[in-house]
Order: structure tokens, then sequence, then C-alpha cells
């Protein structure tokens, strides 16, 4: 198992990227699911990363906001080093507070919604303004119900999440990392879970955020998003980036076979 | 013939083991309640550190009878300095034992709650306390009820074991009464009535604190099942 003090050194993050990440690669056992992935994202650039199932999309995702812990290279949040830090040349674990700060300014949507079922959707966007901001009750509630409205989901407030669809949950999720003004989204196949009919309305919220300057990262299956929001796609397999570019080159002149190949199988299955 | 009237003869003997069964299960109940909860947390806490140790005490409070701990509490502890009157004996034996299933109930009820709602939890910079206190622990309240109360009333049965290691429990000033009188009916029919009713509170207390959380809370699907009535 590798082990994080055999980080190799790695150059100082441009300070224009808001996240910036050299060299990752992450193990599971034997298995590599990352290779040497180098990311930057720049601010209010959104990015989608699409690729087969088992390819490490989510994991990408998870090493950059550090839920799952990288092996080697070095993740930068706004140019400070996120999880690890340097100890007498020797490079340790740093404390979940300083994981928290430094993540700061990165909010994150889960497939699976993970909403708090023993709270309401107005409690469930509150919970984090009151315990981690010090709001009041009050100023969480104001504050709660004004992210619920920008998602569409005011008239919910007071309903738990199991009397909710999907596609609300998930927005209620998107109002519960908005409330924390994060300066980057990350969306880790935000409507795989959702039937057909509920993907629009999770998109849509997705899409304004965009046009409104958002800073994400969206791991997707919805090429058509990717084709339409993204400024930048990368495509994923076997745990490396294949490759990645503007949209319209990626999708109409993709230069790898692989990605050619996955193309088609998409284009093929959404024909018939 | 049923005589009520030996009931009223023997009225002090039966209040006097009703008091010393009520407060020694109260105390013994505590300390499984308390100590379980802190063998959970060290176990989930640190498993590495924890997790054989606390594994090791769980299965040898399942598989060694309550009466043989008694045993080795009240007449064992002498011989290893730990000289314990009957009552502690029965107070400390019970929590013991009682601990190892409570620490397993707490265990089930922190590991039904899905891994992804506290990673959600710590994207948002909430706390592993705030965590526990706010999303872990009011989740895991209304799930532990069931199965808590459930053994909470194991326990309150299995303390009849104390008058062997000669506590003046219910049971034992019962069978008091029964070598004095040799009428055998009336004192144990009222001690299994006092059983009973200690039972049936807690049994009732368990079903009002599953509906008060019901109520603030949506039930879990996982969840089926109300609130167990004695049996064994």
């Amino acid at each position: 198992m590798p082990m994080a003090d055999t980080l190799s050194p790695s150059s100082p993050p441009r300070q224009k990227s808001i996240v910036e990440a050299h060299g990752i690669s992450k193990q599971f056992g034997d298995l590599e699911v990352l290779t040497d992935i180098d990311f930057s994202l720049a601010p209010s650039e959104v990015v989608c990363v699409i690729g087969p199932s088992g390819s490490g999309k989510s994991t990408l995702l998870r090493c950059l906001a550090f839920l799952e812990p990288y092996d080697h290279g070095s993740v930068y949040i706004d140019g400070q080093l996120l999880g690890y830090e340097d100890r007498n040349g020797k490079r340790v674990r740093t404390s979940e507070k300083r994981v928290d700060d430094v993540r700061a300014p990165v909010g994150m949507v889960f497939q699976h919604f993970h909403l708090w079922p023993h709270r309401t959707a107005l409690e469930n966007v509150t919970e984090a303004l009151r315990l981690v901001n010090g709001l009041s009750r009050q100023e969480a509630d104001t504050e709660g119900m004004a992210m619920l409205e920008q998602v569409g989901l005011s008239d919910r407030a007071g309903h738990f999440p199991e009397s909710l669809s999907g596609g609300q949950k998930q927005r209620v999720a998107i109002a519960r990392a908005l409330a924390m003004k994060p300066r980057v989204m990350f969306f880790d196949e935000p409507t795989s879970a959702l039937d057909p009919e509920l993907v629009g309305e999770v998109l849509d919220v997705m899409k304004k955020l965009a046009a409104d300057g958002m800073t994400m990262v969206i791991v997707t299956h919805e090429m058509g998003f990717a084709a339409n929001v993204a400024n930048r796609v990368i495509f994923m397999d076997q745990g490396r980036v294949v490759e990645s570019g503007p949209p319209a080159t990626l999708f109409r002149q993709p230069k790898s076979e692989r990605l050619q190949q996955f193309l088609n199988t998409w284009r093929e299955r959404n024909i018939d | 013939m049923f005589d009520i009237t030996l009931l009223w003869e023997v009225r002090g003997l039966i209040l006097q083991g009703f008091w010393n069964t009520l407060w020694i299960c109260f105390t013994g109940c505590l300390l499984a309640l308390s100590l379980g909860l802190v063998l959970a947390a060290l176990r989930l806490a640190n498993p590495r550190l924890f997790g054989y140790p606390v594994a090791c005490y769980v299965e040898l409070c399942r598989g060694t009878p309550l009466l043989i701990l008694l045993f080795l509490l009240y007449y064992g502890g002498p011989s290893i300095g730990l000289t314990l009157s009957a009552s502690v004996a029965g107070v400390m034996g019970l929590g013991l034992y009682g601990a190892g299933y409570f620490a397993e109930i707490y265990r089930g009820g922190f590991k039904s709650i899905p891994k992804g709602q506290l990673e959600a939890a710590r994207m948002l910079g909430i706390s592993r306390w705030h965590a526990l206190t706010h999303i872990q622990i009011p989740q895991m309240a209304r799930l532990i009820v069931p199965p808590g109360t459930n053994q909470l009333i194991i326990l309150v049965k299995e303390s009849a074991l104390i008058s062997i290691i000669s506590v003046d429990d219910l049971t034992k000033n019962a069978t008091t009464i029964v070598n004095q009188t040799f009428q055998v009916i009336e004192p144990y029919l009222a001690v299994a009535l006092l059983y009973w009713l200690m039972i049936e509170l807690i049994a009732r207390g368990g079903y009002a604190l599953e509906k008060r959380l019901a109520n603030r809370q949506p039930r879990p699907a996982s969840q089926q099942g109300a609130t167990p009535h004695a049996h064994g």
C-alpha cells in the first residue's frame, strides 16, 4: 500500500486555479483506480468528467474533496495542500479540522443525495449554517428559505426527505451545499439515481448555476448536458485521463480509439 | 385454597424484596446502558485498538450464563482481593452482563446510518462531534429503542438469579415465605405480579419513547415492528 510520506514533490500551484491536482494516484488494495492524474480548475469553469463505469471518475472527485485520501501526488484548493502537510521533510496527514478549513470553498452533491432523513428539507439546509457558521435559528431559516427558493422548493421546506421525489431530494441537496456559499461545486453523478423524467429539473438547476458563474466539476453520464454546459470535458478510462478538451472538439473529433468507442456505444444506445 | 390474608401477613418481606429488586435492577441497567455505550463508542472510534477486545467481551457475555458471572463476582472475588456485598455483586453482575448486549445494540444503531450522510456532513464542515450528536444519535435512538427495551426487560427478569447469591430480592424473599409457611402458590404469584408490573412499566415506557421519536421523525423503511413484549 503506498504511503502518504512517499508522495512525490510537486510544483507550486498556479494561483489562478481554484482546484489543482498534480500526479494523483489511488489504490484500493491491489487495484489501481487512479493513475497519475493532473487536473486544474479555473474560476467559473465548468468541467464535466465522463467515462465508462469503473473508470475512476467518482474516485477522482472524491480524492479532490479528500473524501478518499489519495496515495500519491498533491491536491491544492486555493493554493493550499489538501489532506497532507510536510513535517520534518515527511508528508503526514493533517487534522480533520485542517482538512475542513482547506476544503471549505468546496460544496459537494452526491449521487444518492445523502439527505438526513430525520430533518426537514429546510433543516437539512440550515443544519450546517447553525452548527458551522453559528447562525441563530431565525437567521439560518431565512438563509435556508432563500436557498430553497433558488432551487424552486420553498413550498417543500417543512417536508421530510421521504416525502420528496428523487429530483426534489437532489435539489434540496444542492441547496444544502449552496447554503455554505461554496466557490466550487462538485457533483458526483447527480442524476444517475433519478427516474428519467426527474433528471431535467436537476439539470435545470445546475445549468442556472453554471450561467451564474459557479465553478463546477461534474461527474456525469449526461452527454447532452456536458456538450451544452461544460467548458471542458475530461474522458477517463481505467483510472487515467484519456482525452480532454472543449466539448465540441471532444465529441465531434475524438482522437483516441477508446473515446470513439465510448461515444459510439452511447449514440447507439440513445438512438435505440 | 388461595389464602390472600397470608400475603397481608408477609407484606413486609415482599415489599423489602420488591424494593431490593427495584434498586438493584435500576442501578444494574443504568450501568449496563452506560458501559455498553462506552464499549460501542470505543469499538467504532478505533476498531484497530478496541475492536478485538470489545468483540471478545461481547462474546463472553453472550456465551456464558449470568449465574456464572454472579458466582465469579461474589464467591470468586475475595480470592483476588475483591470482596463485594451480595447486592453490589448483583448490580455489577447485571451491569457487566447487560453491557455486552447493549454494546451490540448501540453498534447496530450506529452502523445503520449510511456512511454517505456523514460524508455530506463532513463536506459541509460539520465536526465529528456535531455529526454524532445531531445526525447519528437522533436517528440511532429510534432504531435502538425497541431492542433496548427488550434487553432491559430480559435483564429485569434475569435479576431473579441474584437470589442465588443470597440477595434478599423478590425471588429470595418469596422462597423464604414459602419455606416458613409451606404455602407455594400465594407468595410466588404475588412476586410474579410484581415482576410483571415492573416489566409492563418498562414496556410502556419503551412504547411511549418510540412514539415520541416517531412523531418527530419519519420512520425508516427498514424499521419493522414495534417494541416487543416480554418473552423468555
